[in-house]
């Protein structure tokens, strides 16, 4: 606690008018003079020596936050006229990836609604449901993985969060068809739960 | 004639400097602490680039209206400032309060009448006031949109925010860097590319129904509003494209008289450089001009499917 | 026009015939103090990059105006990966029951579950009702906006309340009533 206040203590003694040769950048006016009248008469060496510069230091980082993967530095490329690099085409990666993920989410649609309203089991229609979910799970965390582990800031956690995907979903497919072989079906098994 | 209007323009009084204010100038932002370090020094101290959350105004200082009127609705505009000149400074909010009686109806109007009256170092990109222009794009009250089309609130209990554009290195206060969403701009081609000559060699022309096509693109002014509300953008700006790119994409994919469709879907036929697009929809929500980039990459990912 | 210009100041000056008015041209040029100097290209580029490194980032997901665009898109990730986690989680446990000596097939969980006490039965029930109808039904707007449906801001207005609505709904129907 003394730790969080202390440094806000000492923020009200640092704000003080610095007038530095290399600012001379602005008008001062009245009004911003009087926003802080009594600081304006103590001099501003005198206070800053008076403080030691560690404490100022702290009183700085004391408001600062971690981050999860904050943005890196700004470096740019090439000069400006230049356009960013087109990377070659990867229909398998662009156009057939989104298309399929489009078709199994559209087929989920009845495959979900229609075990449940009919109140039939098709043990084939079960199995069709348990892939595209496996499926459609594995897209979705694959878009997470792109979006949040970008590829240029850290290539390995992409490549490693990817490979475990991988091998999860692997590990999904094959948990899904011993439920599905030795046990009810999962929507059978759902139905069931839901009114236990 | 003209030698006699740069005469008679030196001489009247409009253009002098008072002498007296030459003297008083001195810092205006009060808080910073480490304005006098030497920049290498400054350096050392802080990363600056983990920071993206400002001080907040609590904990700076208001500048208040010059001259309030008598009945005045002074309202309270909270404005990010960030000065490059002390690169070690935490970027802050800035407090202002200013009679809307004297000041014009737009966000605008705020910030000029602030940078001419109170605040000369505050900076921000403006140039035709009239939303045509795309330079006054800014995160206002948290919504982007341009400076110039924003009325400002009248209730005065209600502040208001100004932030720049969000997710953008800034350059200074509201001044954020487009560098790379330029260079994102170039990357598409943005021009007409044709090997064949017209018929009869003259201009190549559309049918109505193909121009009409273009309505609704070729209004973009590339204020980057909707590139920088988007998430997916935020996340991915080196190499998502970005909403505004994809739609000026789309308005050259659309073009009847353009013959190098095919080159430009394969140049965009790639995880990152589309189909980062979600479909989270803010750009066509924040777009200033009343566009629909979300309505163009949804063009451009139908005409790329199954193919 | 210069002769129009000459007059107007004439006017201005018969007006205010003052000699302070009337400073010579050099005096009231603001005078710069700081010095300039000729840099390079390369120079020039150097100061650029550095200066571009020490640039913060704007603030963003913490300043972004809630909107009903971008929340729900947030929330359908969200529930989407709990809906999957669980998934695979599941799965996971299912492989290793045996291993394990633990009892995952369906007679014994619903046996299980039959033991609770009905207010963790209908908590269960609503975590998994609430983000399945909402992925559900947001997957439904997705799909429509893949074809190029309701892409206008009304639209995309009107169908997010609505798929907020039908969530509520249909997931208390189903914890409650079912």
């Amino acid at each position: 606690m003394a730790s969080i206040m202390r440094p806000s203590v000492l923020r009200q003694a640092c704000q003080v008018p610095v007038t530095s040769q290399r600012m001379l950048s602005t008008l001062s006016r009245t009004s911003i003079k009087s926003s802080s009248p009594l600081s304006q008469h103590l001099r501003p060496s005198l206070v800053r020596t008076a403080l030691p510069k560690s404490t100022r230091i702290a009183a700085f980082h004391a408001t600062q936050r971690k981050q999860i993967l904050p943005a890196l530095p700004q470096t740019v490329e090439g000069t400006a006229n230049d356009p960013t690099p087109v990377p070659e085409p990867e229909p398998v990666h662009g156009s057939y990836h989104w298309s399929f993920e489009r078709i199994v989410s559209a087929g989920l649609i009845p495959l979900t609604v229609a075990p449940f309203a009919a109140g039939s089991l098709n043990p084939v229609t079960d199995s069709i449901l348990c892939a595209l979910l496996v499926i459609h799970s594995h897209i979705g965390f694959e878009a997470c993985i792109i979006d949040y582990f970008p590829k240029r800031r850290i290539p390995t956690v992409q490549k490693a969060s990817m490979w475990a995907l991988r091998i999860g979903t692997l590990t999904l497919g094959v948990a899904l068809y011993s439920f599905e072989t030795n046990d009810v079906g999962i929507t059978e098994a759902v139905t069931r739960l839901w009114h236990a | 004639m003209a030698a006699t209007r740069t005469l008679a323009r030196l001489a009247t009084r409009r253009i002098a400097a008072r002498p007296a204010s030459v003297f008083t100038r001195s810092f205006a932002s009060v808080s910073d602490t480490h304005a006098r370090d030497p920049l290498s020094k400054a350096a050392e101290k802080i990363d600056p680039k983990v920071i993206t959350k400002p001080i907040p105004e609590s904990q700076t200082s208001t500048i208040k209206e010059p001259e309030p009127g008598k009945d005045a609705k002074i309202k309270t505009f909270h404005i990010y400032r960030w000065n490059p000149d002390e690169p070690s400074s935490k970027p802050k909010m800035q407090t202002y309060t200013l009679d809307l009686n004297k000041t014009g109806p737009m966000m605008l109007d705020a910030l000029i009448r602030i940078k001419n009256e109170v605040d000369p170092t505050l900076t921000f990109r403006r140039s035709c006031r009239e939303g045509i222009c795309g330079s006054c794009a800014m995160n206002i009250d948290g919504v982007n949109t341009l400076a110039c089309l924003c009325r400002i609130p009248t209730e005065t209990t209600k502040e208001s925010r100004i932030y720049p554009l969000p997710h953008m290195y800034v350059v200074k206060d509201l001044v954020p860097d487009m560098t790379n969403f330029y260079k994102q701009y170039r990357s598409v081609k943005p021009y007409l590319q044709r090997e064949t000559a017209s018929p009869d060699g003259r201009e190549f022309r559309q049918s109505k129904e193909d121009r009409r096509k273009l309505d609704g693109l070729y209004e973009c002014i590339l204020c980057a509003c909707c590139s920088t509300s988007c998430p997916s953008y935020w996340w991915n700006q080196e190499e998502y494209l970005g909403p505004a790119v994809l739609l000026q994409s789309y308005r050259w994919i659309a073009d009847s008289r353009d013959e190098k469709k095919p080159e430009r879907l394969d140049a965009l036929n790639n995880s990152m450089s589309l189909y980062r697009c979600h479909t989270i929809l803010n750009c066509s929500r924040t777009c200033p001009k009343g566009l629909n980039p979300a309505l163009a990459i949804a063009e451009i990912k139908k005409s790329m499917a199954f193919t | 026009m210069a002769s129009q210009r000459i007059f107007q100041l004439g006017l201005q000056r018969a007006a205010a015939p003052s000699f302070a008015t009337l400073r010579p041209a050099g005096r009231m040029v603001q005078r710069r103090f700081a010095a300039t100097q000729k840099v390079t290209d390369t120079e020039a580029h150097a100061i650029l990059a550095k200066q571009r490194i020490q640039r913060p980032v704007s603030p963003h997901l913490a300043i972004y105006k809630p909107q009903i665009t971008w929340i729900p898109s947030m929330f359908n990730r969200i529930t989407g990966v709990m809906l999957s986690g669980g998934l695979y989680l599941f799965g996971f446990a299912y492989l290793a029951a045996p291993t394990f000596g633990w009892h995952l097939e369906t007679p014994s969980l619903v046996a299980a579950v039959a033991s609770w006490p009905v207010a963790v039965k209908l908590l269960a029930k609503a975590t998994v009702a609430f983000p399945f109808f909402m992925h559900s039904i947001n997957g439904l707007r997705h799909l429509a906006w893949d074809v190029g449906i309701g892409f206008t801001n009304k639209t995309v207005m009107q169908t997010g309340w609505a798929m907020i609505g039908l969530t509520v709904a249909t997931s208390l129907y189903y914890t409650l009533l079912v």
